[in-house]
């Protein structure tokens, strides 16, 4: 969908280039996130994109077409940008607001309102907001409307600069999580530019690790560039705690869960001691089939010489089937058990211990 | 249109109008006086207290609401109401309402200027200040007025502009100074007479502005430059 | 009631005031008029001056000192200037009036569009915006609430200069305050002072007062409370 070839910018004034020779391609409904350190060039080639900044050499081609070949503002009219201030006209209204590109681009005043219930549904407004002024909303509300802004006239591809960056971790979360829900009901075109490795690596479809002069280092899924940066730089940028980062990209439902040493309530002492043997642990869990009511540690069991009677206690931490490993990891070694127990809307699917979760990064 | 500026260079070059009371040495000394007196007796009404008022956060409403309305009296009519008024009071014609007049012009954007400055001081270095054991006295004297200083020159600064303007008005309650030559011009249809009267009064509130500005520049620490944001009052 | 009267006929005329309504009357017509002309005039000029000083930085200064020497030359100096040129005219009331405005609203011009947020400028062109769109659709809309305050100032400013306009036969209000100068031991005089000084500070603050509504009207956004 968009095609950089060997695109380059070097501002006027400076010897070394921002952008030294990049190629890079972005495929139809793909998310890719440009992320390195400050100085690699990734904001000037997303505004080159949209020729914001012009490209010194190289070229850029959307959809067949080279980018030079319409006027550079008829270009933005048909690609969304979204800036990290989002930069939302104070003197106009949400509605206003929304409504400026399909007005640049003549649209009929129905078709223009319909458009605004429709992104009011998607982006998730309230309606009594479109009538107020930016000042009078929140730094999240704004966000919101800045993406419903620059979705207005539909455009096949979106431009992100650093778009979460100026609120809150709740709300960035929350903002994180709605344009995932978002981008799997539209399948837009999107390039976004991100400092922080783990927005890059939550958000993209493909990654692209940029170093200083936008020299690439590396391009790939996230899970790809987790389980191998293609040079030390990558593995620096990617942190220290890599192997905890490709976890989270892990659902558990992708797993084989154990049957963890679960015994019913009127089990006999040999069994209890064979099963907790055999899962080599220091307690027993009680329960039946599709239904796990708590946990027993050893000593409490040896005293009582069976379960009758004896008090049950709670697993505290519970999983879901759609969680990842990483807050599977976080359950167990949070937990006296040093299990999690996973399960699927109530009932009780199956454990998970370290043993079973390492196995998945070493593989 | 020629022989109009050489009428004008004429009467400069005229050597009757250098001497006596109605020479030039006389009426800009008058008008330097005058300008000086009644610039200097509203710097010492207006700036004390407004540094005080101001170091105190007391009375900012009021001084917006005061400077306004100030601002929409104009001068030729403060001139002439202190006429009658200095009649009434015994004090006559000439000197006492024009600098009585002019005294009133020159407080407001003194008082403005310089409440401004003091409460545009960053709370940062008062604080600091107060931080490290300094008095109000102290803060006030070495931490807010050096900061404030190029704003309150500016405030100097267009008063005195002020004054040197509104003086001219003075010719018309019996006062001299340069506007003599202006209205007395008028009056005798000595036109020439008028336009060097012009030249004189412009060339003097020129230099006083240029005065003040380098002033105001010397006085500003580098790096820190003050922008006028509110029009300078006339 | 009688002594007060008689004490207050010794400064004030009340029957001067209701026999000569009719010219009070014109000569405030007179004031609005000089007043409006000179301000809208010396917008329009002002606004192009303002957008070369915008489009070609390297003329901004340039501009301020001229229109600041214009601002700086005493009131009466100015029209010293004028009158061998254009007479005892409108016209030459007119420039000198008109010069008055132009540092004040030049600056104020300038200093609102100077202040539109950059992340609103680049918002909109990402979007799509021509520069002269922006401009007009963007940046001056943007910068409505300081060129606004700037009127309001120029236009305060000018009602007091008006005044000074009857030394050359016009004056508005400023006629009373010339003739009662002249007539100022009599009662008439104080009269005629202080009816042109009252009303000249009503039309100031009548039209400071309507300006600022106005504003309000127009830019309703700059009022709202801000939510964080």
């Amino acid at each position: 969908m968009i095609e950089l070839s060997d695109v380059s910018k070097t501002f006027r004034g400076t010897d070394a280039p921002a952008v030294g020779r990049l190629s890079l391609n972005v495929g139809v409904g793909e998310t890719v996130v440009l992320v390195g350190p400050s100085g690699c060039g990734k904001t000037t080639t997303l505004k080159m994109i949209n020729r914001l900044i012009e490209p010194t050499s190289g070229t850029i081609v959307i959809d067949g077409q080279s980018v030079t070949d319409v006027p550079a503002h008829e270009l933005r009219r048909s690609i969304g940008y979204v800036i990290q201030q989002i930069g939302l006209f104070p003197h106009r209204t949400i509605r206003q607001n929304i409504a400026t590109v399909p007005g640049l681009l003549g649209w009929e005043k129905w078709r223009v309102a319909d458009r605004i219930d429709e992104l009011a549904d998607l982006v998730d407004i309230n309606p009594d907001m479109l009538d107020r002024y930016p000042s009078e909303l929140s730094g999240g509300e704004r966000q919101r409307i800045g993406v419903a802004r620059a979705l207005a006239a539909d455009p096949p591809v979106l431009l992100m600069d650093e778009p979460f960056g100026a609120v809150d971790p709740i709300v960035r979360a929350r903002l994180q999580e709605g344009l995932l829900s978002l981008q799997e009901r539209l399948h837009k075109t999107i390039v976004l530019v991100t400092h922080d490795i783990d927005e890059a690596i939550l958000l993209g479809d493909r990654v692209a690790i940029l170093n200083v002069g936008g020299h690439l280092e590396q391009y790939d899924t996230p899970a790809e560039i987790l389980r191998s940066p293609a040079s030390p730089f990558v593995a620096d940028f990617l942190g220290t705690d890599r192997g905890i980062k490709r976890l989270s990209l892990i659902p558990i439902r992708d797993i084989e869960l154990e049957h963890g040493p679960v015994v019913s309530a009127d089990a006999g002492s040999e069994e209890i001691e064979q099963v907790m043997a055999a899962s080599g642990v220091d307690w027993i869990a009680v329960g039946s089939d599709g239904q796990l009511d708590g946990w027993v540690p050893r000593e409490d069991v040896r005293a009582a010489g069976s379960l009758t009677g004896v008090a049950l206690r709670p697993f505290e931490t519970t999983l879901d089937i759609s969680d990842s490993l990483k807050e599977a990891l976080d359950a167990v070694v949070s937990s006296h058990t040093s299990v999690a127990a996973v399960f699927e809307e109530g009932r009780y699917l199956g454990m998970l211990s370290i043993d079973t979760i390492s196995e998945e990064i070493v593989q | 249109m020629i022989e109009f500026f050489a009428e004008v260079a004429d009467w400069f070059t005229d050597p009757s109008n250098w001497q006596g009371i109605d020479g030039i040495p006389n009426r800009m000394w008058e008008h330097v006086q005058m300008t000086a007196l009644s610039t200097g007796f509203a710097a010492l009404i207006a700036i004390p207290p407004a540094i005080i008022l101001a170091h105190r956060r007391i009375g900012g409403v009021l001084v917006v609401a005061g400077v306004n309305i100030a601002r929409a009296v104009p001068s030729f009519a403060i001139v002439a109401i202190a006429l009658p008024i200095t009649i009434r009071l015994g004090l006559g014609l000439g000197f006492w309402p024009t600098f009585l007049a002019l005294l009133f012009l020159a407080v407001p954007p003194m008082f403005s200027n310089t409440y401004a400055g003091i409460t545009g001081v960053d709370p940062a270095l008062v604080e600091s200040a107060r931080g490290m054991g300094l008095t109000e006295r102290q803060t006030m004297t070495r931490i807010e007025v050096p900061v404030a200083l190029p704003v309150i020159i500016a405030g100097l600064r267009i008063a005195t502009v002020q004054v040197i303007a509104t003086a001219t008005l003075g010719a018309l309650v019996a006062w001299g100074g340069l506007g003599r030559y202006i209205i007395d011009g008028f009056a005798t249809q000595d036109i020439p007479e008028v336009f060097a009267g012009g030249i004189l009064v412009a060339l003097l509130a020129i230099t006083a502005e240029l005065a003040f500005n380098i002033f105001e520049r010397a006085v500003t620490p580098a790096g820190q430059r003050y922008e006028e944001r509110i029009g300078t009052a006339r | 009631m009688t002594l007060i009267a008689q004490a207050a006929s010794g400064w004030f005329r009340w029957d001067w005031i209701t026999n000569n309504a009719d010219a009070i009357w014109d000569r405030t017509l007179e004031h609005v008029y000089l007043t409006a002309l000179a301000v809208g005039i010396g917008l329009i000029i002002s606004l192009v001056l303002s957008v070369v000083s915008l489009k070609w930085r390297p003329t901004y200064q340039p501009i301020t000192w001229v229109t600041g020497i214009l601002y700086t030359i005493p009131s009466l100096a100015l029209f010293a200037f004028l009158v061998p040129v254009t007479g005892l005219s409108v016209l030459t009331a007119e420039i000198g009036l008109v010069s008055y405005t132009l540092l004040i609203l030049i600056r104020n011009i300038v200093t609102g569009i100077d202040a539109v947020p950059a992340d609103v400028l680049e918002s909109a062109a990402g979007m799509g915006y021509t520069q002269g769109r922006r401009f007009w659709d963007i940046e001056l809309p943007i910068a409505v609430p300081v060129i606004i305050t700037g009127i309001r100032i120029a236009t305060v400013t000018v009602i007091g200069l008006v005044t000074v306009t009857s030394l050359i036969g016009l004056g508005g209000l400023g006629f009373f305050i010339l003739r009662g100068l002249q007539n100022f031991s009599s009662p008439i005089g104080t009269t005629q002072i202080f009816i042109g000084t009252i009303l000249s500070v009503v039309l100031a603050v009548a039209a400071d007062v309507s300006l600022a509504g106005i504003q309000r009207w127009l830019t309703p956004w700059a009022n709202r409370g801000v939510a964080e």
